[in-house]
């Protein structure tokens, strides 16, 4: 059996269901204290003081640490924007640290013996806040005079990109059709099963010691040091296991405040390990969201069904800090146009400050909103063209050597074309035996409902069906000029056969699969059994950087960084090297960023990409919409374990449901009123689809053995493939999502008038 | 959590006087699936939580000699749900527990527990305003029943005095030949809050001009579960598809919902509508196959 393109059982697996792994929260370590974050739970605030005495005097409290106690209180995985701790001073950073920008802001750490102490003590802090106005819609944001979230800079736009190609008036001039709308979509909650956790103490060595959940272990040690004001090397930051991340822990959260607690207690003479859970709440208010985004598209095909123009307007809701809204935007920017050959493209994309919860990386990170409105005018211009909307992406889709709209050539390996012809083989039946998946109105669907109910159980009497299509792409690595690297090393322990393999990786276990992928890698290149591989990992005492799970991008990159070292050590075994070790940097081919004027660049190193079929069924009385069945057809490139690569599918497409029909993440001036999982619901077992994994292995140039990136893409179809399928159902578009029954209900009833 | 202290009495004497011993500063708790996140999130702040599972009856299901089903206080939602007895005998209730929640809280959660809550979303109760269940009630001044409409009093308020517990709640059996719908609107399709709920109970006779009586409560669109009085008038005259019309309309007059973070007032009443309709319609279909039977 070969080790890649079999479905081992994850190397994380036995541990992770008999309870023995543990996760960051079940860590404890003799002596330790608790740790409280104080938030700001107030959106726009300027802090004059804050008396710490009641909470110092309160029983069982060891410390109160403010602002004051940062070495240097700034910080950002992009944009040093944001103060560790909010409040007047701090020796060095934010020279206006002392600005609340949102109600998850963090002001104050009460350390105490118990947790129950640390709770009090933070009550019985007094924090002296002054108001300021409040920003919370973005385009609000950009009007003159609307109130600053960062009052340095000039206005609230963050960043701002511009694709310039053709000439956009003369397509629109040359167009039989041209369909103009705009879309939003709502923010989103990660909802990761591990709220923040965390543990730090000092090591025997003197370092700091941070163990918590992330999803780049180097990148967190950097942002720590830099904050305290210490050497990188003084700091050790290790993960356990993680219990997801979907992007929601590529910024800080608890790592730094913990870090310093540690730290500062060991300077006042107690060297005891300080840690901290969050709440449900304190994770919803306290971490980024997906952005929210409004987008207005006009675009004009020829009669025979050829884009001749796109024009895009696209605005992100930043929130308070920038995170990692600067790299969405940029993917956003491009995924707004779809996988579509056109050459007369105007883009205005644009991420803006508010005082609303702080938007950043989940899953799809751009590409589900640019390609909400991409898709959606697809499916306009092909009603309007009287086109099916198959037909209609098939004739202007990507092919090997096409032009993105920037003017670069497409990174080798364009699949779109395939993956849609895939798609359509799968919905004509050649899987069926030539049945249309839709089934006629009178045939039995196993009710995917306990017996008696709620919302669709109810409705027996009228339900509508409907079918649509969508399809993607999805970047795989970092973008546009971001030199990305990912180290490995393997070592070959034996004497006359390989008996042991050692990797060292950083890469972060969030759920997804990586470490039994990396050993699946190592032991094929080797060609030994996978149980013979050993994983040290995240870890940055053990490790080199290997970057972020995020980008869709560690099975290519570790894939590559594994190969390289494996092949480079299995060749030093060959030269009788004992043991056989040998250190990998990959680094893929550069990109480029966007030309400031035009956008101009080569922004993407590879691609993946996605087409889904979806089967809705909408009760017209009540609004519900359920999502019966999903076909989606994904070129991976080369399934390392094809079980965990349907697990991503699955998953993924269960997340978009949810971001689609059930999620309703909602902020009112600033305030978060969804700040549960009982008022913000995530789909149930019962309200996901029925998902048909289909896997093409079209093999990347690039890519390690063939692979491609994949678990972000089959999250970015779902939602516009939703909309066309409700529009099949009911004859009514959506623009907007959440559709919330109560959406659906009043569009319904408009249409109807 | 603001920490307490915990009793198990053994008697209701008991459990009596250690509420009025503490007086304003003790809790009854049974599954504490409700209590407990109050306390968590500072909403209630007693000093002692006086756990009722222990004391005599309470944890009894059973059908008592004149044929009403007698739910001890600190029976659990699942114990009904599950329940063959109530299943056949009281399927609204049961299918109302069944609705509450997840299968590890129905585990917990108590029917008595809801009830007293008294929670506009308590989707136990609707059923039971239904059945025209009663609430029995132990106190040092003696014991006494009340109607479920009576005990209710308000959004989380009940004619519970000082020192007093409930003990257990008694449902009629319902009149031969009825049948049930208890219809949930939640955001997903299982788990959540009522968005709104409705139950309709209907049975033959023969007295009446439509040959049916009804009865109608509605959950979630008001401060209390209510019952829609006008809307069962209309089904005893006409159960025509006018009538069913005209009563559904009636019960959406009926009800008085608010805006919140799950739905608008104006989705909620519309949504009382159309689920009465359905359910309506869903009994007659049950009344008429026994009928043909």
């Amino acid at each position: 059996m070969r080790a890649v393109g079999s479905s081992i059982p994850r190397v994380d697996a036995r541990h992770k269901v008999t309870g023995e792994a543990l996760y960051p929260g079940d860590i404890d370590r003799p002596g330790q204290l608790w740790l409280r974050v104080v938030f700001a739970e107030r959106p726009h605030a300027r802090i004059r003081g804050i008396d710490t005495s009641a909470a110092m005097a309160a029983p069982g409290v060891v410390a109160v640490f403010t602002a004051a106690d940062v070495p240097n209180n700034v910080y950002g995985l992009n944009t040093l924007d944001q103060p560790v701790l909010c409040g007047p001073g701090a020796p060095r950073g934010m020279a206006d640290a002392d600005i609340v920008r949102f109600v998850g802001d963090q002001v104050a750490l009460v350390v105490a013996e118990t947790e129950t102490q640390a709770n009090s003590a933070a009550r019985l802090l007094q924090i002296d806040f002054e108001d300021l106005p409040v920003v919370s819609d973005p385009l609000a944001a950009m009007q003159p005079g609307s109130p600053l979230v960062h009052g340095y800079r000039d206005n609230n736009v963050l960043l701002e990109y511009h694709v310039r190609t053709g000439d956009v008036e003369a397509g629109f001039a040359r167009a039989d059709v041209v369909v103009e709308h705009t879309y939003r979509t709502g923010a989103q909650e990660h909802a990761y099963l591990q709220p923040e956790a965390g543990l730090s103490y000092i090591d025997a060595l003197g370092r700091i010691v941070v163990v918590v959940a992330g999803q780049w272990v180097h990148e967190d040690r950097q942002q720590i040091a830099h904050a305290l004001g210490l050497p990188e090397d003084q700091v050790v930051v290790r993960y356990p296991a993680i219990g997801g991340a979907f992007g929601g822990r590529e910024d800080m959260s608890v790592q730094i405040v913990l870090a310093l607690a540690a730290w500062r207690l060991k300077q006042r003479g107690i060297d005891r390990p300080v840690k901290t859970i969050w709440s449900r709440r304190e994770s919803i208010i306290g971490h980024h969201k997906r952005h929210p985004s409004v987008v207005s598209a006009k675009w004009g095909a020829t009669r025979d069904g050829k884009l001749v123009a796109q024009q895009v307007d696209f605005t992100s809701d930043c929130g308070a800090y920038a995170y990692t809204s600067t790299k969405v935007l940029g993917n956003a920017t491009l995924a707004c146009l779809g996988p579509y050959v056109c050459d007369n493209v105007h883009v205005d994309a644009r991420t803006v400050y508010t005082n609303n919860v702080p938007g950043g990386a989940y899953r799809g990170f751009g590409g589900p909103q640019g390609h909400f409105a991409a898709e959606l005018q697809m499916d306009r211009l092909a009603e309007a063209l009287g086109m099916d909307p198959l037909e209609l992406r098939l004739r202007n889709a990507w092919h090997e050597g096409s032009l993105m709209a920037t003017r670069s050539v497409l990174p080798a390996g364009v699949t779109i074309v395939p993956v849609l012809e895939r798609l359509a083989a799968e919905i004509s039946g050649s899987e069926n035996g030539g049945q249309s998946p839709r089934p006629s109105p009178q045939s039995p669907v196993p009710s995917p409902h306990a017996p008696f109910l709620t919302s669709l159980d109810a409705s027996a009497g009228r339900r509508l069906r409907g079918t649509g299509i969508a399809c993607c792409f999805k970047n795989v690595g970092f973008s546009l000029g971001y030199r990305d690297v990912c180290n490995a090393t393997v070592e070959l322990y034996g004497t006359g056969e390989i008996e042991r393999v050692v990797v060292r990786h950083a890469a972060a276990e969030v759920g997804q699969g990586t470490h039994t992928v990396m050993a699946q890698v190592a032991a094929e290149v080797v060609g030994v059994p996978p149980e013979q591989v050993e994983l040290i990992v995240q870890d940055t005492a053990e490790t080199e950087n290997s970057g972020s799970v995020s980008a869709s991008r560690m099975t290519f990159m570790a894939g590559n960084a594994i190969k390289g070292a494996a092949e480079q050590a299995l060749a030093r075994w060959q030269d009788e090297e004992r043991p056989a070790i040998a250190h990998f940097e990959y680094v893929p081919r550069a990109t480029t960023p966007y030309d400031k004027l035009t956008g101009q660049s080569d922004p993407n190193i590879t691609h993946g990409y996605c087409a889904q079929a979806v089967e809705v069924e909408v009760d017209p009385d009540t609004g519900h919409v359920h999502v019966l069945q999903v076909i989606s057809v994904n070129d991976v490139g080369r399934a390392i374990n094809p079980q965990q690569v349907e697990g991503q599918i699955e998953g993924a497409v269960a997340q978009s449901v949810g971001w689609t029909t059930h999620e309703n993440f909602v902020q009112r001036d600033g305030r978060v009123l969804t700040d549960q999982l009982s008022t913000y619901l995530i789909p149930t077992v019962v309200d996901v689809a029925n998902v048909k994994s289909v896997i093409l292995e079209i093999p990347d140039p690039q890519g390690p053995l063939g692979a491609r990136g994949m678990a972000e893409m089959p999250f970015i179809p779902t939602a516009p493939a939703i909309v066309a399928a409700v529009h099949d159902a009911t004859g009514v578009w959506f623009d907007e999502i959440p559709l919330t029954p109560e959406r659906v209900w009043r569009g319904l009833r408009a249409a109807a008038r | 959590m603001q920490p307490f202290d915990y009793v198990k009495p053994n008697s209701l004497e008991e459990a009596s006087a250690l509420l009025i011993e503490h007086n304003g500063d003790a809790r009854l708790m049974a599954g504490m699936t409700d209590l407990l996140i109050r306390i968590e999130r500072g909403f209630f702040h007693p000093r002692l939580v006086v756990d009722v599972k222990a004391l005599p009856g309470m944890r009894d299901l059973l059908v008592v000699r004149n044929g009403d089903l007698r739910i001890g206080a600190a029976v659990t939602m699942n114990e009904v749900a599950l329940s063959p007895t109530a299943r056949s005998g009281w399927p609204l209730l049961a299918e109302g527990c069944q609705s509450v929640a997840s299968y590890q809280l129905r585990n917990r959660a108590t029917v008595g527990g809801n009830v007293c809550n008294a929670s506009p979303a308590a989707d136990s109760v609707p059923a039971l305003l239904c059945y025209e269940a009663s609430v029995h009630i132990f106190g040092t001044d003696g014991d006494r029943t009340l109607p479920l409409a009576e005990f209710i009093t308000g959004p989380g308020r009940t004619a519970l005095q000082r020192g007093e517990l409930v003990t257990a709640i008694t449902v009629p059996a319902p009149a031969r030949g009825a049948a049930g719908k208890f219809l949930k609107l939640g955001r997903t399709a299982v788990g959540d809050i009522s968005v709104m709920n409705v139950a309709v109970l209907g049975w033959p006779d023969k007295a009446t001009p439509s040959g049916s009586q009804w009865r109608i409560a509605l959950g979630s669109v008001a401060p209390t579960v209510i019952r829609a009085p006008e809307a069962e008038r209309i089904l005893a005259a006409n159960t025509s598809m006018a009538g069913i019309e005209a009563a559904a309309q009636a019960a959406s007059d009926a009800s008085r919902p608010i805006d919140d973070i799950r739905a608008t007032a104006a989705y909620r009443r519309d949504m009382v509508r159309v689920l009465t309709r359905r359910g309506v319609e869903g009994v007659l279909a049950e009344i008429g196959e026994q009928a043909n039977r």
